[in-house]
């Protein structure tokens, strides 16, 4: 839990586990405080003619809302995940294939998009898909008074005034994808990059001490 | 003065080209990303564009008569019609202050072959996000000016886009032609009956809707990871690598960062993109308000 | 995408072995999988696990206006998702003939069963009523579903706490959870589903089976009771013919299936009680494996900000100045406006230097013709009741050359239109 007036820039403790379904042929769920979100990603496997594409496999991401059916909310959510994925992943060496990746909502306690993000890299990580690099989502919040919150809660994100939320990629810590909300100066917004660059390295060592620790015995 | 590179190869016919030889229409339609790539390196596009140049804007404000508000935009060739409603609603229960707007983007099949009839599909679904998210953070309209009685009665702004002609570049035209309706809306006066506590429209008085902020998008395409370009046209759409729309207000302040995925960009190249979006914000603003003003010096 | 079909000798192989009292997963015939239920950080949010089935039920309320036909009763509604998570056979938004199935029987089993006391729900009558909604995810796929969606169906909504509303007047305040405790539904009993199934032709019967063993199955039948031994639901499907004597004995089972399910539920919801009254964390954070070699967790980290403004700065003053000069806006005739000296629009509305070029082009006089008519309208629409034509100064505003207006059939009303706006910019 963070402290609320502390200073607000820290990652909030995460977790993560993998290939815990047994039906995906990868699945991975990650959790940052409260907030939880399950992935799984079948394929390569065959495509549908309509969706078939000639030089490289066709990515579905489908994001499924705890309550409800997805909105249109979650229609824009599917499309950036979709597109980061798509850069990372080396999709033409599957032609005329199909992966899907489902992201099922177990619970939003803020920072949804970037914990959503974090699920699917881990469980693309799973299913053993070759990617040029790997990616990781923060975001970040800014608050009435100017101050930059990464991975807020639900509570602080109702009260910010901004929110941005990155992809960034672990070969140049570039950002593959951003999705803000609210209004801000460039200023601020170099910031948050800058901020969500730094707390990037953290989460990339995650993924890296959890690969150390998933292959350190065979299973 | 500026040179300009016409190109008539739109036209493919091989007799009407006289810039350039035969095989480049060979070229663009076998390998289309080796045409737009030997127009980049030369720094410039098929179009005779510069990289950072805009397709010419045109505006018509108040097109439609039955509407409230109304606007048409061309982006080029990209057609961007809209159209605002205003309906009275209950505020609901969270916000009673407060009325809405229900912004909605539609793409028919008649703007592009790509498009099928039915209901809406991603892009549509995300454009119109996207125009949500762009109303609510650049506060353009403020919800509380809509409100008339509270707790009981509110205006919602129903904004109906259309694209009549999709040739790239959509969610720019789409907010051109949001913001100049929304100049151009005029509500009518609303008066509750104190007997009978039903609302009696003056159709009659009419009053300008208050615009607070001017949020103006620039939509730009990153080609083989580096190449950045503006105001894409559909062909170069659909060759690029990523995509990127950054909304800035008349204050420099952003509104919206969109980028949904693709290649990577460094902060020194969004930094460039934001620069080339603030000139543009001041551009179409000189634009919207010059447009205003004739109309109502015309009434 | 589609499911991988059952090889012949794998069914084979799978009825042999029940044909001789073994089950793949060294289970007796009357065996349960192992049963695990958790609680999420939300009330009303429950999971369960069945062997290597995994399902997740959401109960959310909302405050709706109540049917006619009932006014002082809540409504409660059931929804089944088969999401493509839980088997690559399974397609989003799409109807299938199972999840209309599965709908069913949950429906029956618990809304039929009056199970909850709808009658409690109402807030103000024919006005105000909850309505309970139950979600019901399907995360993983491996066979009898339906038990699982039942008992976390009805967890769910035993753990579940409704906001509490207070009336005054007409004005009904729904208050937060901080202002006051939230309420419980009130449950009269808990339906739950046992499934079995009957291999060649009700020979052979399995309870809970697997998704292996359910696609060689000849026929499936879903007994729902509760631990009073009453039957709230019984279903049979597959088209098989059964004898009294085995419907029988399958209630015998069930009975004493649902009582020991009901006890594990009774467990679960008391120590997740107790766990939330001595405010110790609970969800999946905690409930996530620490032992296990494919789960990792790491506890919250600090991020460094020491360069971050710097950097930032660097960047924002190591860019292009913005030029000050924007190029200015031609206004051709009122309510049309044009900037930018790109490619230009099919339309060819344009300054007159560039008017010539755009003649080269087969399709440019048609077009034009377009914009003339387009502008008609335009103008037409503003002026309604134009009832003097004036003749002069119509100049500035045709954009078209004169040969080409003259093929134009809609001249006279442009110039109308067009002289009318002239007269009234002279007033």
């Amino acid at each position: 839990m963070e402290v609320y007036g502390s200073s607000g820039v820290s990652l909030r403790e995460f977790g993560c586990e993998q290939s815990l379904l047994s039906r995906p042929d990868g699945s991975a769920s990650f959790i940052q405080g409260d907030t939880s979100v399950l992935a799984g990603v079948y394929g390569p496997a065959e495509v549908k003619v309509s969706k078939e594409i000639y030089d490289r496999a066709t990515l579905e991401v489908l994001m499924q809302p705890k309550v409800g059916l997805p909105s249109v909310r979650e229609r824009s959510q599917e499309q950036c995940v979709r597109e980061t994925c798509e850069a990372s992943l080396l999709l033409s060496l599957h032609p005329r294939s199909s992966l899907t990746l489902i992201l099922q909502v177990l619970h939003d306690d803020g920072s949804l998009l970037s914990c959503s993000l974090n699920a699917a890299c881990m469980a693309l990580m799973d299913a053993g898909l070759p990617m040029s690099c790997l990616f990781c989502g923060v975001t970040c919040a800014i608050d009435t008074e100017g101050r930059i919150i990464t991975d807020p809660t639900a509570a602080q994100e109702k009260e910010s005034r901004a929110l941005m939320t990155f992809a960034i990629d672990s070969k140049e810590h570039r950002v593959l994808m951003s999705a803000t909300k609210g209004s801000f100066s460039v200023n601020e917004l170099q910031q948050c990059i800058a901020v969500s660059q730094s707390a990037s390295e953290k989460i990339f060592q995650f993924y890296r001490d959890s690969v150390r620790r998933r292959y350190s015995k065979t299973l | 003065m500026r040179y300009k590179v016409k190109c008539v190869c739109d036209s493919f016919n091989p007799r009407k080209c006289l810039s350039f030889p035969l095989f480049l229409h060979t070229v663009r339609t076998a390998e289309p990303l080796e045409y737009h790539r030997s127009y980049l390196k030369e720094n410039c596009r098929h179009d005779g564009r510069e990289l950072s140049e805009f397709r010419t804007t045109t505006l018509n404000i108040g097109s439609i008569s039955t509407a409230d508000g109304s606007a048409l935009v061309k982006l080029g060739n990209t057609t961007v019609i809209c159209g605002i409603k205003a309906e009275l609603a209950n505020p609901t229960v969270e916000a009673p202050g407060k009325g809405y707007i229900v912004p909605n983007v539609d793409l028919p099949p008649l703007c592009s072959s790509r498009f099928r009839p039915g209901p809406p599909g991603e892009q549509a679904q995300a454009a119109s996000q996207f125009i949500a998210d762009v109303i609510e953070s650049s506060e353009v309209i403020q919800t509380e000016d809509l409100c008339i009685d509270r707790g009981k009665l509110c205006w919602v702004l129903y904004c109906d886009l259309m694209c009549l002609d999709y040739d790239g570049n959509l969610l720019d035209a789409c907010i051109i032609a949001l913001l100049a309706a929304l100049k151009n809306t005029k509500l009518p006066e609303v008066t509750i009956n104190t007997e009978t506590c039903s609302p009696e429209v003056n159709l009659e008085k009419r009053r300008e809707l208050h615009v607070h902020k001017h949020p103006v998008g620039a939509s730009f395409c990153i080609f083989d990871n580096s190449i950045l370009i503006v105001d894409p046209m559909s062909e170069e759409e659909s060759l690029c690598t990523a995509h990127l729309t950054v909304v800035t207000d008349e204050e420099e302040r952003l509104c919206a960062v969109h980028k949904p995925g693709g290649t990577s960009l460094s902060g020194e190249k969004l930094q460039e993109c934001i620069t080339r979006a603030a000139t543009r914000q001041r551009e179409i603003q000189k634009l919207i308000d010059k447009v205003i003003n004739s109309v109502k010096a015309a009434q | 995408m589609k499911d991988t079909p059952l090889s012949n000798c794998e069914r084979d192989f799978l009825l042999k072995a029940i044909e001789e009292k073994k089950r793949l997963d060294g289970r007796q015939t009357y065996d349960y999988r192992k049963m695990k239920i958790t609680f999420g950080t939300d009330f009303g949010c429950c999971f369960v696990d069945l062997g290597k089935t995994r399902v997740m039920a959401q109960v959310s309320s909302e405050l709706v206006t109540p049917k006619e036909s009932r006014p002082n009763e809540g409504i409660m509604f059931f929804n089944i998702e088969l999401s493509p998570m839980a088997s690559p056979a399974f397609e989003q938004g799409r109807q299938s003939e199972l999840s209309v199935k599965l709908n069913r029987q949950l429906e029956r089993c618990l809304r039929n069963s009056k199970c909850i006391d709808t009658e409690s729900l109402c807030v103000v009558s024919g006005e105000k009523v909850w309505q309970i909604r139950v979600d019901v995810h399907m995360l993983n796929h491996d066979g009898n579903l339906m038990d699982a969606a039942s008992i976390a169906a009805i967890t769910a909504l035993c753990h579940f706490r409704r906001p509490d509303v207070g009336i005054q007047g007409d004005e009904v305040t729904v208050f937060s959870p901080e202002e006051r405790d939230p309420i419980p539904l009130s449950i009269y009993h808990m339906p739950i589903s046992v499934s079995f199934a009957f291999f060649q032709q009700g020979t052979y019967l399995l309870v809970d089976p697997c998704e292996r063993e359910e696609r060689v199955m000849d026929g499936l039948l879903m007994i729902a009771m509760n631990k009073h031994r009453e039957i709230c639901s019984i279903q049979s499907s597959g088209g098989i013919m059964l004898l009294k004597e085995q419907v029988m004995r399958c209630s015998k089972i069930a009975s004493i299936k649902v009582s020991e399910i009901t006890e594990l539920i009774s467990k679960a919801l008391e120590n997740d009680k107790k766990a939330r009254k001595a405010g110790e964390r609970c969800g999946f954070a905690e409930s996530m494996p620490q032992e296990r070699i494919t789960a990792l967790k790491m506890d919250e980290t600090p991020v460094e900000m020491t360069d971050v403004t710097e950097k930032a700065n660097d960047i924002v003053h190591n860019a292009d100045a913005p030029p000050q000069m924007v190029p200015s806006p031609v206004v051709p005739i009122p309510g049309v406006g044009q900037v930018g000296q790109g490619v230009q629009s099919t339309w060819g509305l344009e300054e007159d230097d560039e008017g010539e070029e755009e003649e080269n082009d087969n399709s440019g006089e048609e077009q034009d013709e377009k914009v003339t008519r387009m502008e008609e309208e335009k103008l037409e629409s503003r002026e309604g009741d134009v009832v003097e034509i004036s003749d002069s100064e119509e100049e500035e505003v045709v954009i078209l050359n004169p040969e080409k207006v003259s093929k134009n059939t809609g001249y006279t009303s442009h110039h109308k239109g067009a002289a009318a706006t002239q007269k009234r910019k002279r007033k």
